[in-house]
């Protein structure tokens, strides 16, 4: 156990598989002598060799569709996207090919990969470094949605993803990469794939959030002294239903906080569940805070990501309607 | 025939001149991102010959579909020191009203298309571009610029492919400079990326683009091939990263630096040497010209610092004809 990051975490678990079971192999671009550009990958290149650790040219449709081939043949391949935004020239392999091989074949085949990628803004990366676009892939059945919020839960969930069996897309907030330490153990661990984590208890609203905006809402709800549940959901595909239905049945009130747009982003769909199955526990309508339905903008970032006059606004909202 | 017959000594020395002003600008830039001015860069340094050689080729109605590493072909394209300033601090005055990241331009009065970070994303776009000249009947070709790496992107096969199907009037000039972040081009691809055209019928050369006159010659006879109609052409111009990717990037893991700023294989440094054999230049005027770009770079981007940034609902405009309901409702939600 000793103090970690999100990068050192995740690095470990890499590390760490490697060591036990040799079909594991990394792929993407710049992982291998360089680390990474966020250096998550850094030393396994060293470590494991270059057919393992493969810095492949510049096409992400070849590391993707690569990795799935690898995976239809007993490798357990992980891909890394340096940048969620870079990820959609593989956008055909992923949605055509990944997530509908193990269906297409009667089971014949299945694809064990992860495919791990950097998303989110805060870092001044602009239109194209900063996307969350979690909707499109968990809008496709088949693949499994991931993403962590701190460094205990990325390990986890990284080794988790990887022993799934399933095509995963593993989203990795790099906004927290570097900014949370935490205490996670030295060895191996799982955490297991749908399920929430109640991260705080409370009577009067339920705060449905993950990813990259758990430090925020977090911070928000304890400065306000707000006495609300704070649900992060740390897998997007399966959502954890019984724990999401739970919580609103306590509390009767609900908002939703993401990075991505508003428009067809988790919060719809969270919202569209609760609405089915628990309205009649509501007592007010549900909220959503999230970014707006434009392009990730350089200059005025702080605009585009929730904050907490926003949350704080919407809570008061729901709490005093 | 001279290779620079066609080349004004008063041509040569504006391209120095320019190459020095990039160079210039490029470490104004890298020193201003150290203190929080400017907030990213990727350095163009050492591919400024072949970029100021297409400039001074390139023709006012030629539509150029650049990348992000073209601060020189920029300068010598004569777009306005204030307005690429503009741009890299994202201030009001800035034409995409600080949306993009620096080094992201788009001058639409000058024919340089935008620039996005997707690598080879453009060279499809730079087609369709030079199919609209054949169908208009236009003058010009397309020139799209990009990197070693962007040769291994989907996009540029389909790009070549299509402009050789369709013989159009574009010319894909790679810039070369051995280094695709960490990797290097031999890891990159296996082939020569000159001859990357062959299988789609398009004519290929390589050229030394840390020299100006390969560079000029090269150039000359690729485009005289486009605008004789006989079909694209791909030129890899082998130039060098002298910095590293990007302000984000540490080469020491990778890399040793084998041409630095100022030695003698410096392709500006080379230029200068040649300029000086043919007492087109002197010591005197050489050290004028640096003092000069030093001054000028120093005084814009203290004048364009002083601008603000864009007003915040600006954010939401642009993403169609009219705005719709829903981004006049966040802007107002939001504000
Ligand atoms: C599609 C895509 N994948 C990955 C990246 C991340 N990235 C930015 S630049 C770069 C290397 C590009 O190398 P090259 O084409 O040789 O151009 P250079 O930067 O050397 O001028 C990479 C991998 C990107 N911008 N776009
Ligand atoms: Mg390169």
């Amino acid at each position: 156990m000793s103090s970690k990051t999100m990068v050192q975490s995740m690095n470990e678990a890499l590390y760490s598989m490697m060591a036990e079971d040799d079909d594991i192999i990394l792929l993407g671009e710049d992982i291998g002598r360089d680390g990474g550009v966020f250096r998550v990958t850094d030393g396994l290149q060293a470590k494991y060799g270059e057919n393992r650790v493969i810095d492949t040219p510049l096409n992400e449709l070849g590391i993707v569709g690569m990795a799935i081939g690898m995976a239809m043949y007993g490798l357990k391949p992980i891909a890394e996207i340096q940048f969620q935004d870079f990820i959609f020239p593989a956008f055909d392999q992923i949605v055509n090919q990944m997530a509908k091989i193990r269906y297409r074949t009667g089971n014949q085949f299945q694809v064990p990969m992860v495919i791990r990628t950097p998303y989110g803004g805060g870092v001044k990366g602009g239109l194209y470094h900063s996307q969350s676009g979690e909707s499109y892939f968990v809008h496709t059945a088949g693949l499994r949605v991931v993403t962590p919020s701190n460094p205990y839960d990325a390990k986890g969930l990284l080794v988790s993803s990887v022993r799934s069996g399933d095509p995963v897309i593993f989203l990795e907030p790099k906004r927290l990469y570097r900014s949370i330490k935490m205490e996670v153990p030295d060895s191996l661990y799982q955490i297991e794939l749908g399920k929430a984590r109640l991260l705080k208890e409370g009577r009067s609203i339920s705060v449905i959030t993950y990813g990259s905006m758990v430090p925020i809402v977090e911070n928000v709800i304890s400065k306000n002294n707000i006495d609300a549940d704070i649900l992060d959901l740390r897998t997007l595909l399966p959502m954890d239903l019984d724990a999401i239905l739970k919580s609103v049945k306590k509390t009767g009130r609900v908002i939703i906080v993401h990075e991505a747009p508003r428009t067809l982003g988790l919060g719809a769909e969270i919202s569209a569940l609760i609405s089915e199955r628990a309205i009649e526990y509501l007592l007010s309508p549900i909220m959503r805070v999230t970014g707006p339905d434009i392009p990730f903008p350089y200059v005025n970032e702080e605009i585009y990501i929730p904050d907490e006059k926003r949350i704080l606004a919407a809570i008061n909202s729901v709490i005093n309607y | 025939m001279s290779p620079l017959s066609n080349i004004s000594n008063d041509q040569l020395i504006e391209a120095y001149r320019n190459a020095v002003r990039s160079r210039t600008l490029d470490i104004k830039i890298v020193n201003s991102q150290r203190q929080g001015i400017i907030g990213f860069h990727v350095p163009s340094a050492g591919q400024e010959i072949i970029q100021v050689a297409l400039g001074m080729l390139a023709r006012r109605e030629d539509i150029i579909f650049g990348y992000y590493r073209d601060l020189a072909l920029l300068i010598q394209r004569g777009i306005p020191l204030d307005k690429i300033i503009d741009q890299l601090l994202g201030n009001k005055e800035d034409m995409q009203k600080g949306r993009q990241m620096p080094d992201h331009f788009s001058f639409k009065d000058y024919n340089f298309s935008s620039i996005q970070s997707p690598v080879g994303a453009h060279l499809p776009l730079a087609v369709g571009a030079a199919y609209m000249l054949k169908y208009k009947g236009r003058e010009g070709i397309v020139i799209a610029n990009f990197g070693d790496g962007a040769t291994s992107t989907s996009d540029f096969h389909a790009a070549m492919n299509f402009a050789g199907v369709f013989n159009l009037k574009i010319l894909f000039l790679c810039e070369n400079n051995g280094w695709a972040i960490s990797l290097p081009t031999e890891k990159q691809t296996k082939g020569e990326i000159y001859r990357k055209g062959e299988a789609y019928g398009i004519m290929g050369k390589r050229i030394d683009g840390n020299d100006l006159l390969s560079s000029i010659n090269g150039i000359t006879e690729a485009m005289n091939y486009i605008r004789d109609g006989k079909g694209p052409y791909i030129l890899e111009a082998v130039t060098y990263r002298i910095g590293p990717h990007s302000t984000s990037d540490d080469t020491k893991k990778y890399r040793v630096d084998e041409i630095t700023d100022g030695s003698e294989k410096d392709p500006i440094r080379r230029l200068e040497n040649l300029l000086l054999s043919m007492g087109i230049l002197d010591e005197g005027k050489i050290s004028q010209i640096k003092a000069d770009a030093k001054r000028e770079m120093d005084e814009i981007v203290e004048e364009r610092r002083k601008i603000g940034f864009p007003d915040r609902s600006t954010m939401f405009d642009d993403l169609y004809a009219e705005t719709l309901w829903i981004q006049d409702e966040e802007r107002r939600d939001m504000l």
